[in-house]
């Protein structure tokens, strides 16, 4: 084996990717299938020098690093849907007060305690829409190994360059299983450095359409006001109904003007595909062999695979629904992707779901099956 | 001017009568714009030298008055009770320890 | 310009607070507290959470963190964590601290983060109308409790000291000269520390109460307040209704939280990875001997 090739077990593969692309801060809650993460770090960050401690529950987890955030440090937590269930209020608090921040929320069958030990893919809808209010959100979906690597680094470049939390979403299955995988040099990374260190004046939200706040973090010699409620140009609270409305368009579009940016997707035997199978996670590592069964039976299939599942890729998929006319949306819940393919796909687009939530993921063969019949 | 106001006065004028001028004249500084007339001041004035009256610039109508400004002291009690920063003493001239943050 | 003032942010000024509310004099007394320390506004941080008190931060001229309600602590936590060499004030209410925040609180105590609490208690949820705290004193009248309170109340000290917090206080708004030493020695304390603070809700407490004005409340107060060394010599019927004030209990040989993290765990993670990366390069050199 080569000098970078190593087996790792998915959580682990996560934990290194957050270390090497600078992660000094840490604060989680064990829950089943995340605690390996935090096990890993509970090692590593202190031989590093940097921070590492286990709050009294997730809210504290989410709030110790929000507090470390804006004292300056790249801070993540690791969870699983209850404790993410737990994390929505102050999820809400880092969009609102547009605060940099990577959650990992490894899915399992739900919903309340569910199936600790089993995958499911039944937290899309929640990761998009789970805290209250207007909200964006960017939510990453790996699905094989060396994803599992680049898409959290992205997640750390994604959550500096737009200040929102973003959330990486994977399932129990992946978490656990140990694949081989090659880690890329520190050098060959791309780190985003960007981040400014001096301000002209306290308005650190004034700014224009698209744009981002124009904040230090704390200790910077700025005697910078940070809020949850909503709040004018100075960050100071207010309900002015011209100045609310701006600040909500503000947050919103500065995530929705640069989309192509921020989505990301692959695409397998696409280029004259006329089934599109739509596919993330654990699901896509099933669908990928069975649309190359389905070609050497003939069948022309072909797999968009979502590297960033919110905001959704509409745009990229309606290209493709101009050409194509069958999807098969496969996801292992009762039907939420489904929904927002509804939504998405014009109705000359035919469109079909394959569904499970019992904790058993799908194999490629019962995903040719669906791919058959179509 | 409520009752409770009219009673703080009247305690004002009984602690004034029982006393004499102070030695030393001291300045008091009023913000009236900052005063809500709550009567913390009035009440904790050991010399009476406070009282409260009907004044529209303040938010609820009513703020401090000083009635007796050759009565004060210098103890500086009104302005450290006063939640609103809306009382300084000897502001101007600061007497030992106000402005260098040693004492207060 | 009074030294105490350049911790102020008047441009937010006049307060949202009602006429004669001791939140007003317990910012005052934590700014002189500041002042008197000379500290540099840019090293404090003020943190908050909901409520009346939680609007506190809102007027002090440093870094300041207004966040959600409870959980103050938690991202105080965070930032002492990551900058351990600067100050960390919290300012908590009856909710914040002992309901909703209850078990951050006695986490913070335990691990003896080196956070500065101050906890006002008025025995009510003023913010949002007058309802019933766990600070509320038995018997009382509010709007969630029209028949009379029913719940005994926390003796916040005790439970604090029980959690091993390595300071504890307690302060009325009637005394605020004490009250800013106190502060002050809590500010100085290099660990967890507590001072809770008795103020008056004379708005949404006092007038179900028959106390309808700031000075009536403040009397009441003042009728249950005594200092430490009189509490210790009264019955255990006179106790009941009293709030002993002044330092109740104080151990400066805790170690702060991060501190041990940084002087023990840290070395310590460090030893044990140069150990590990030794015992390799040995069994490398080993194995090249083998092979040669």
């Amino acid at each position: 084996m080569g000098k970078r090739r190593k087996v790792l077990q998915g959580n682990i593969i996560v934990a290194r990717a957050a270390i090497d692309a600078g992660c000094n801060f840490f604060a989680g809650y064990p829950i089943t299938p995340s605690s390996e993460i935090a096990q890993y770090m509970s090692r590593e960050m202190p031989k590093l020098g940097r921070d590492f401690i286990q709050m009294e529950d997730e809210i504290a987890s989410l709030g110790a690093c929000i507090g470390a955030s804006l004292a300056g440090r790249k801070v993540m937590t690791a969870t699983s849907g209850p404790g993410f269930s737990l994390m929505q209020e102050h999820l809400g608090m880092g969009v609102m007060a547009e605060i940099p921040l990577v959650i990992v929320n490894v899915m399992r069958g739900g919903p309340s305690t569910g199936l600790p030990t089993k995958p499911s893919q039944a937290d899309v809808m929640q990761t998009r829409w789970g805290t209250h209010g207007d909200h964006p959100i960017i939510v990453l979906t790996p699905a094989f190994a060396s994803e599992l690597y680049s898409e959290t680094v992205r997640a750390f470049n994604l959550s500096e360059r737009f200040w929102n939390p973003v959330i990486v979403l994977y399932d129990e299955v992946m978490a656990k299983a140990h694949e081989d995988i090659e880690i890329p040099y520190k050098k060959d990374l791309y780190i985003y450095k960007e981040k400014i260190h001096k301000i002209k004046d306290l308005d650190i939200y004034d700014r224009e359409i698209g744009e981002n706040p124009h904040r230090v973090d704390f200790f910077k010699g700025y005697p910078i006001h940070i809020d949850g409620l909503e709040h004018d140009k100075h960050g100071w609270p207010t309900s002015e109904p011209k100045t609310v409305q701006k600040q909500q368009t503000l947050r919103m579009q500065k995530i929705y003007h640069y989309l192509d940016d921020i989505i990301q997707y692959k695409e397998y035997y696409m280029e004259d595909a006329e089934i599109l199978l739509f596919a993330f996670g654990v699901s896509a590592r099933a669908a990928l062999p069975a649309v190359e069964m389905a070609r050497e039976m003939g069948i022309r299939a072909g797999l968009f695979q979502p590297l960033t599942l919110w905001p959704f890729p509409k745009n990229a998929l309606r290209q493709r629904f101009s050409r194509i006319k069958k999807v098969l949306t496969v996801e292992l819940n009762m039907g939420q992707v489904r929904y927002e393919m509804e939504r998405v796909a014009a109705d000359d687009v035919e469109k079909r779901a394959l569904l499970r939530a019992n904790g058993i993921p799908f194999t490629p063969g019962e995903i040719l099956e669906q791919i058959k019949e179509f | 001017m409520e009752k409770f106001e009219k009673e703080l006065n009247q305690a004002a004028r009984e602690r004034r009568e029982k006393r004499k001028p102070a030695p030393k004249q001291n300045d008091l500084t009023v913000v009236s714009v900052y005063c809500k007339g709550c009567g913390l001041c009035v009440d904790i004035c050991p010399t009476g030298t406070l009282e409260l009256e009907d004044n529209m610039v303040s938010k609820f109508g009513v703020s401090v008055n000083v009635v007796a400004p050759d009565y004060c002291i210098g103890c500086r009690m009104c302005e450290r009770r006063c939640p609103d920063f809306a009382i300084f003493v000897n502001y101007e001239k600061p007497t030992r320890g106000q402005d260098n943050g040693k004492t207060s | 310009m009074r030294h105490y003032e350049r911790y102020i942010r008047y441009r937010t000024f006049p307060t949202p607070w009602c006429p004669g509310c001791g939140d007003g004099v317990v910012l005052k007394s934590i700014a002189m507290a500041f002042s008197d320390l000379e500290l540099d506004p840019n090293d404090i941080v003020v943190v908050a959470g909901i409520g009346c008190s939680g609007r506190m931060p809102t007027f002090f001229n440093t870094n300041t963190l207004h966040t959600t309600h409870g959980r103050a602590l938690t991202f105080a936590t965070g930032i002492k964590l990551a900058r351990p060499d600067k100050m960390v004030v919290v300012i908590s209410g009856d909710g914040d601290a002992t309901a909703i925040g209850g078990n951050h609180l006695i986490h913070a105590a335990r691990r003896n983060i080196g956070i500065n609490l101050v906890l006002i208690n008025n025995g009510v949820y003023g913010m949002t109308g007058g309802q019933v705290s766990p600070l509320t004193p038995q018997k009382f009248v509010t709007e969630t409790t029209p028949y009379g309170n029913i719940e005994p109340k926390f003796d916040i000290a005790n439970l604090l000291i029980a959690s091993k917090a390595s300071f504890v206080a307690r302060e009325t708004v009637n005394r605020p000269v004490q009250l800013k030493e106190v502060i002050k020695k809590s500010f100085q304390h290099r660990g967890f520390s507590v001072v809770e603070v008795i103020s008056n809700c004379h708005i949404n407490l006092g007038r179900r109460n028959r106390m309808k004005d700031p000075i009536a409340m403040t009397k009441w107060i003042e009728g249950r307040t005594v200092s430490k060394a009189q509490y210790e010599k009264m019955t255990e019927e006179e106790r009941r209704h009293k709030y002993p004030t002044g330092i109740l209990s104080e151990d400066t040989n805790r170690l702060e939280y991060s501190d041990l993290y940084y002087k023990h765990i840290v070395p310590a993670a460090q030893a044990a990875a140069e150990a590990a990366a030794k015992k390799q390069a040995e069994r490398n050199n080993a194995r090249k001997k083998e092979k040669s």
